[in-house]
Order: C-alpha cells, then structure tokens, then sequence
C-alpha cells in the first residue's frame, strides 16, 4: 500500500470512530443522567435503549427545515457546519495509539505527526467559536445574538488560561508534537508514579480541565445556551438537522478535548507500569494501545456528564470572575513556577 | 506558475475587497476572518509553519473574536452600515495615504528580481524551536522592546477604564 493509502484509511478511520463516539455519548448522557437522577432513561428502542440515538437521527432528518422569514440565510445554512469542522479536525494531530506493523510496514497510529499539533489544537479551539456567533446573529433574534454574544466573551476569556496550562506542558516535556509528548510519559519517575502529566503538573492539568469545560459549552459553564434565561441560546431558531449538526459537534468536541487531556495528563495509549510491546505481538500490540487509549478517553467523556447532572450553572459575572481572577493569575503563577523548576534541573 | 500561491493570494485580495465593501457588519468580519486563514495557507506555504499558526490563533481566535463581540453588541442583523464618507477633506486625504502605499508597493517590487533566487532552506527552518532562538538570542533587544510597548498599552487601557475618584 502507497503511503497515502494508509493515511486516507487513517483519516477514515479515526473520523468514522469519532462519530461513533459521539453518537454513543448522545446515548451515555441520558442514562446515566436518568441513572443519576433515580429515573429510567431510554429504555425502549432496543436493548437498553441502545438504539435510541437512531431513533432520534431519523427523528431530526424527517422534521421539516425551518428558516426563519427575517434571518440571514446563508450565514443561517453556514452555522452548524462551520462549528462541527473544527471539533473534527483537531483529531488529525491526536495520537490514538503506539504503532502497528502490518505486513513488515510500522505504521503510527496518528494521522499527521506534525512538530506544531499542539499549536494546531490551540488554534483550531480558537476558531470554534465562530460557528455559534454565525448562527446567532444570523437567526436575528435577541436569545440567538445573546448567546452568541456570551460565547464570544467566554470563549476568548478561557483561551488564556488553557493556552496557560498547556504552556507548562510544552515547558516540561520541551515539544510541541503531540507523539513525542505522549512518548515521553511512558515509564514513572520518583521510583513510584507513572511519568504522566498529571502528576507533574496537577494545577495545570486542573486549570486545563476547568478551560475545557467553558470550551465545551458544558453545565456548568453552558451559559451560551443557558435554558433557563436564553430558551437555548444561539440555536434558538435551529430545527431539524441543522440542530442536529449543533447537538452533535458539541458531543464531538468532547470526545476532542477527552482525546486531547488524555494525550497530555495521562500517557496516551500507554500502561503504567506495564510495557506492552514486550510480551504481546505488533499486530496485537497496535490494537491493545487504542484500547487503553479509548478506555481513558471513555473516563473523561463520561466524567463531562458525570459533572454536568451534578454541579449547578454558574452566573455569567461569576463565570468571568472565575476565568480572569482565578484561573488567569492560578495559570501565570503554575507557569512561573515550573519554568523555575525545569531551568533548575536541567 | 504556482497554482498554490495564485489561488490563496485572488482568495486573500478577493476577501479583502470584500471586507471593506459589505454593506453588513458580521459578514464583513467574516470576510476580514477569509483573509487571515488564506494568509496563513499563504505561510504555510512558505515554511512558516508557526507563524501560520499564530496569524489563525491571534488574528482570527482573539482579535477578529473581539471584534465580532462589539459587533454582536452593537448592530442587529437588521441594521445596515453607513453610506460611504462624504466628506471631502478625508476623501482627498484618504486618496493620497492610498496612493504613497501604492508607491511603496510599486518600488518594492522593483527590486524583486534579485530577490527570486532558489536558495535551499537551512535545515529546521520554521520550526518552533530556532523561532525561539532567534527570539531569545540574536534579537532579544527587539523582543523586549516589544513587550514593553505592550505593557505600556496595557497600564494606559487600565488608566482608561478606572472609576475616577
């Protein structure tokens, strides 16, 4: 097979997973919400309701398209496209698992290992925001522009502090690749503790876990979509598949920044403890680190809704406070600080 | 010919005219938005790579963002933006700015043809790592300069925006 073969099939691959993942999440939310709150859930298209998101596919391809008579209609049909692209693409750069070797050919398992992923998923966060703001203005209604106006804000205010965070990360580990950084937290240090980002860098990897929330649009910091003041924010005029497009990026862009946490905190596909390459073969051991990668990823989706059905909504002026007073001076201090460590010891 | 560059600089100058002549406000930032992601393609191309990264992450992931935002304060879909100036003074001033940035342009480009040599790059050239270097090493000066001026934009907005007592 010609490079670019492997590489379309890579591209195939991961992308049909994450849309996979994100169909399944759409499940894993309401019954572990429905577990959570003493209630039953969707139990009634096929086992456990397993079917339920099917259902509700065809629910929202067969509703009629509505545009609303005074919205913008291109920008109102570029919206929902425009915030699923970039959740998607992130996973380009993410390294979903050691390598493989199939028929004498060592194959990485990560679709382009570029030296500036990292900066690559910086920038594409940024650039997220724009298909909210789009379909908010563009549906011209207040609860549309107000949400999209609370994006905005919120957006770029918890920017800083992930691009804070993720800076001691390239500090310690001294590049920007997302393979080599993975690489690097293999084994354990102190005799004991795994080599993972967690536990060097245990305020950065909160201040990351909080940014990504607020990136996420999460409860509780889902104030762009907050139903109890905006009826749903900036889909407020969205129906039928292109809401559908909206809900589905947002579990898309979990599985993302669940990706995305586990390649820089938690070793990735490795094992603590335990190296697999020696005792299982290349093919198997290809397979065994998606795995152990994909179990990780499953925790930190999982605990997106853990936390959504148990912590309550922030206030807007609370969610600002706590991004600028808090997490910005919290991000400057952890920086300066491991900076002074890593000159120290090098 | 260099396919690559033709299509993204018509992309950029297109999206460029059109920044400055849409008749709606967001659609407008929409266009300026075009211009940043073909300048990047435009670096990339170059073996920019960082740079690339930094015009999407900076110019379009905060500063058109924060434009975008007082847009969304500001003006309702429904509005349109003023009729073009009328006044004549800032017409005929506006006429001569454009016309010595053309004269600049046009003496740049004079001298491109002793510019348009094949060289081969240095090895890591682009990458993050000697950006650092450079930054750090040859042209700390520049570097701190920079900084500083910031800091001072930053205490003077702070100024600004103080209750006075």
């Amino acid at each position: 097979m010609a490079d670019w073969q492997i590489d379309l099939i890579k591209v195939v691959f991961i992308w049909t997973w994450a849309l996979l993942i994100a169909v399944v999440m759409t499940w894993v939310e309401r019954r572990a919400s429905a577990m959570m709150q003493d209630r039953v859930g969707p139990n009634r298209a096929g086992p456990f309701g397993l079917l339920q998101p099917l259902a509700d596919g065809i629910k929202l391809f067969t509703k009629e398209d509505i545009i609303p008579k005074r919205a913008r209609k291109i920008l109102f049909i570029l919206g929902p496209p425009l915030f699923a692209i970039p959740a998607f693409s992130t996973y380009a750069v993410v390294p979903f698992g050691d390598k493989i070797v199939i028929g004498g050919k060592e194959i990485i398992l990560q679709v382009s290992d570029v030296n500036i992923g990292f900066l690559y998923i910086l920038a594409l966060s940024a650039i997220a925001v724009y298909g909210m703001v789009i379909g908010g203005w563009a549906s011209n209604s207040k609860y549309s522009i107000l949400g999209g106006l609370r994006a905005t804000a919120q957006l770029i205010s918890y920017e800083i502090p992930m691009g804070l965070a993720l800076l001691t990360i390239v500090l310690l580990y001294g590049t920007f690749s997302l393979r080599e950084i993975v690489l690097q937290q293999q084994g354990t240090f102190l005799g004991v503790l795994p080599n993972w980002g967690f536990f060097k860098q245990p305020l950065g990897f909160i201040i990351f876990l909080v940014a990504a929330y607020a990136e996420a649009n999460r409860v509780p910091f889902d104030l762009p979509e907050c139903e109890s003041e905006l009826v749903t924010g900036y889909h407020t005029e969205y129906g039928s598949m292109r809401l559908g497009l909206y809900l589905f990026g947002e579990y898309v862009n979990l599985g993302t920044l669940a990706a995305v946490t586990v390649s820089l905190f938690f070793g990735g596909w490795g094992l603590p403890y335990i190296d697999m390459s020696k005792f299982l073969g290349p093919i198997s051991y290809g397979i065994a680190s998606f795995l152990v990668f994909f179990v990780k990823q499953a925790f930190f989706l999982f605990l997106f809704v853990w936390v959504r059905w148990t912590v309550p909504r922030f206030r807007y002026d609370q969610l600002m406070g706590l991004g600028w007073k808090a997490l910005i001076p919290l991000g400057l201090i952890n920086l300066f600080i491991t900076a002074l460590l890593v000159q120290l010891t090098v | 010919m260099d396919y690559y560059f033709i299509i993204f600089a018509i992309m950029a100058v297109g999206a460029g005219i059109f920044t400055i002549t849409a008749k709606d406000a967001l659609p407008s930032a929409l266009g300026l938005l075009t211009v940043f992601v073909a300048l990047a393609a435009l670096y990339l191309h170059l073996h920019a790579p960082l740079i690339a990264i930094f015009q999407i992450s900076i110019y379009a992931g905060a500063i058109l963002v924060l434009v975008v935002f007082v847009i969304m304060l500001l003006i309702t879909p429904d509005e349109k933006l003023g009729t073009p100036q009328k006044n004549i003074s800032y017409r005929t001033l506006g006429a001569i700015l454009g016309a010595y940035l053309i004269v600049l342009l046009v003496i740049g480009i004079k001298g491109i043809e002793q510019l348009m040599v094949h060289r081969g790059l240095p090895d890591d050239f682009g990458h993050p790592s000697q950006i650092g270097t450079l930054f750090f090493k040859k042209y700390i000066l520049h570097f701190e300069m920079a900084s500083v001026l910031l800091l001072v934009a930053l205490i003077a907005a702070i100024y600004l925006a103080k209750k006075k007592v």
